[in-house]
């Protein structure tokens, strides 16, 4: 327990001491889960579109609601209700149906569920925006012409909304990779939650939350550089918009 | 169910107890930020200042709140110049250091939304203010400020509604605001469902406050401009 | 399609992380920052007497067994749910912990001890090496607690979320004191070192190793040993209620455990004393 003799280099190496290995595999579960939640805000969030754009009001006001809540409330307690409440809820909801309690789900699972239920409401939105700007003009006339729904959604409306929609969705990707460091709360050993750790035992805090600082920027600024060699080549697709 | 509304009142109470913490919170790292923010789009403007303001920018947008909060909180107290220096008996207090985390994070930010109302400003304005003659204060006073005031507002509200549910980190590092009070009464009484409700109807209270109110000052706004 | 694709594969992972209980593993949870009872090496292994002595116990039931880390404040809870099968994280019996859990017998007695900084307020507080039994009522009883609550008004003690030490301050010393509450031992020993927290109420068994590191020899432990009522007496496994069975086998284990001299043997690597429950 002698971390404070340590050096540096030996502490974030690879050797027996060296946090190093832990920290890069954190950083991966962080891409993990961030990934995950992204693909759950997607899916869910495309939901919640077409419900916002329906023509059944309840549909309509059930989704706007869910938007509502889900942008006014702080991830953290999103986080902390499905992690710590989920399993009564599901043992609750086993009981009525009269089958034995699951178990409750791994932290990973609750932790992407809760920033893909975060992540859906502001998707909807960029969703939302990138289908009306698409000029109902062409919709029509691509009807008209005698084009079928999925000729429509492959020809009109997908290059116009993805070239749209991609931006906002790099800063949400973005905010998806930053609010995983909440997923630490339940004890997943994600890089905030590894660092939190490292720095702890070794007490050594500047040092590990410096070198989390740093993988995280590497994840950001990598994933900006990604998206922005997507939108260019998005842009030659959609016609050079 | 008597001992059940008993405990929510109890536990309503004890959350309503903590909200000025979030409230107090929230307005200085507001005030904050917004003043750092505009030392930042205006160091974008000089030659020494825009790597530094870039730098600035780069880290805090491109690292998680949480992690700041703790190298301020943990980090900043294990080094030496803060932790024997002038300046520990702020660094000491969770509440200051969840301040100055918030700010430096959000000012990064509102950096950005600023610059960019800043770009939308139709340039041939300020070419006309230049040929009026006006002076370089005189058309950021008059011409520069107002638009990007009024450009920057929706954006601007946003940033405000985030900061507004990010205050609930400081519970992480032992602020008691209500996200803080929340989690101590689940861990006494482990009743997760009806604590952490309590806590989000307070949350969603503040958050659509502030956007009803700033919806309010989009409406004045655009009336202004003849829209 | 590809985030459809991603998606799937998330959520099998998820699965599958969850589907690796199989019926016949243990699930042991713990805390991993907690030592010498339980820690978290650089690698990412669990260490500790805790770690050592299920296996040895475990070894004994011929079941296979498998130790996962969490935050103490979501452990009952994941114990209720089925997430994990017992806990294994210096558990100290209690009455209020009894009433949700089933313990086991007691594998070790260590007790609770106030630690501060050389040349703190605190650092000559008073009747220091006298116990304070909150179980046994009395006139020594009450006046270590009178002086202990006159020194602690005002103060800032911080101890971990939900933990024993949390509950005695609340119930014995009362609400002169601030209590500033942590998730993880670290974070705790961080505050304690910078300053920022007074004191704190630990177990003796962490707090000793903690005073012979090196960042560690700026504190020191100051008044009364503290046992009884939320502090329990002695440290057990934490069952289920229902799992009967399953408590009554670990208990014969800990009891040839004791009798081959085995877990005197972790006692002595790990705590550097005799830890027997009396």
């Amino acid at each position: 327990m002698m971390a404070a003799d340590l050096s540096p280099l030996v502490l974030l190496g690879g050797g027996p001491d060296g946090w190093g290995p832990a920290l890069l595999a954190a950083a991966m579960l962080t891409l993990a889960v961030a990934a995950a939640a992204m693909a759950i805000g997607t899916v869910l969030g495309a939901a919640l579109t077409a419900a916002l754009m329906s023509r059944r009001r309840w549909l309509a006001r059930a989704a706007a609601t869910y938007g509502l809540i889900l942008r006014g409330v702080p991830e953290l307690l999103v986080v902390l209700l499905l992690y710590f409440g989920a399993p009564g809820l599901l043992a609750s909801l086993a009981a009525l149906m009269g089958s034995p309690a699951p178990g409750s789900p791994p932290a990973f699972l609750t932790g992407c569920l809760a920033i893909g239920l975060v992540s859906a409401a502001y998707q909807a939105e960029v969703f939302r925006g990138g289908l009306l700007a698409v000029p109902p003009g062409q919709i029509e006339a691509a009807i008209a012409a005698g084009m079928g729904p999925f000729t429509r959604l492959r020809r009109i409306i997908a290059p116009q909304v993805l070239h749209r929609v991609l931006p906002p969705l790099g800063n949400i990707w973005q905010f998806n990779l930053k609010d995983s460091a909440l997923v630490s709360i339940t004890g997943l050993a994600e890089l905030m939650r590894v660092s939190l750790v490292a720095a702890g035992s070794t007490r050594r805090p500047f040092l590990f939350f410096a070198a989390a600082m740093v993988l995280y920027l590497v994840l950001t600024s990598a994933s900006s550089a990604l998206f922005r060699l997507v939108e260019t080549r998005g842009q030659r697709w959609a016609g050079g918009r | 169910m008597n001992e059940e509304i008993a405990f929510l009142t109890v536990t309503a109470l004890a959350i309503v107890r903590a909200l000025p913490v979030t409230v107090v919170l929230a307005l200085t790292s507001a005030l904050g930020a917004s003043a750092v923010a505009v030392a930042l789009v205006a160091a974008q403007a000089t030659r020494v200042g825009r790597p530094l303001a870039q730098v600035w920018i780069f880290v805090f947008r491109g690292t998680p709140l949480l992690l700041q909060l703790f190298m301020v909180y943990y980090g900043l107290a294990a080094v030496g110049p803060i932790r024997h220096g002038l300046l520990w008996p702020l660094f000491r207090d969770p509440l200051f250091c969840a301040f100055a985390a918030m700010t430096c994070c959000c000012s990064a930010y509102i950096a950005e939304v600023l610059r960019a109302a800043w770009q939308a400003i139709p340039p041939g304005q300020v070419e006309a203010a230049q040929a009026c003659g006006m002076s370089r204060w005189t058309r950021v006073r008059r011409v520069i400020a107002p638009q990007m005031l009024r450009l920057a507002l929706p954006a601007y509200g946003n940033e405000l509604v985030m900061l507004i549910k990010s205050t609930s980190l400081a519970s992480t590092i032992t602020v008691l605001d209500v996200t803080g009070v929340a989690q101590t009464l689940i861990a006494h009484s482990y009743r997760t469902l009806e604590v952490f409700c309590l806590a989000a109807a307070v949350y969603l209270g503040l958050t659509a406050g502030l956007t009803a109110l700033l919806r309010r000052i989009e409406r004045n706004l655009e009336r202004g401009t003849g829209r | 399609m590809i985030r459809a694709g991603v998606l799937a594969l998330a959520l099998l992972a998820g699965a599958c992380h969850g589907a690796a209980r199989s019926g016949d593993d243990l699930v042991i949870g713990t805390e991993g920052a907690y030592p010498p009872w339980n820690f978290t090496r650089a690698d990412g292994t669990l260490a500790g007497f805790e770690p050592d002595y299920l296996r040895d116990l475990c070894a004994r039931l011929h079941r296979p067994c498998r130790m996962v880390a969490m935050d103490w404040d979501g452990m009952i809870g994941a114990l209720q749910t089925g997430k994990i099968d017992l806990i294994a994280d210096a558990v100290q019996i209690t009455p209020e912990r009894a009433a949700v859990l089933a313990f086991g017998r007691p594998y070790a007695m260590t007790t609770g001890v106030i630690a501060t900084l050389r040349g703190s307020a605190l650092s000559r507080l008073a009747d220091t090496g006298a116990t304070l039994d909150v179980d046994r009522p009395g006139s020594l009883r009450e006046g270590i607690t009178d002086r202990l609550r006159k020194a602690l008004a005002g103060k800032v003690v911080g101890v971990e979320l939900s933990g024993a030490f949390d509950a005695f301050l609340t119930q014995t010393i009362g609400p002169g004191v601030t209590v500033r509450y942590y998730r993880t031992m670290g974070e705790r020993d961080l505050d304690l070192l910078n300053g920022r927290i007074d004191a704190t109420l630990e177990d003796e068994s962490y707090i000793r190793p903690l005073l012979a590191t090196r960042d560690g020899t700026a504190l020191v432990m100051v008044g009364p040993r503290l046992v009884g009522g939320s502090l329990g007496r002695g440290e057990a496994l934490a069952f289920r209620k229902g799992d009967t069975a399953l408590r009554a086998d670990f208990d014969r284990a800990i009891g040839a455990s004791r009798a081959d001299g085995t877990v005197h043997r972790l006692y002595l690597q790990w705590f550097r004393m005799d830890a027997s429950p009396q």
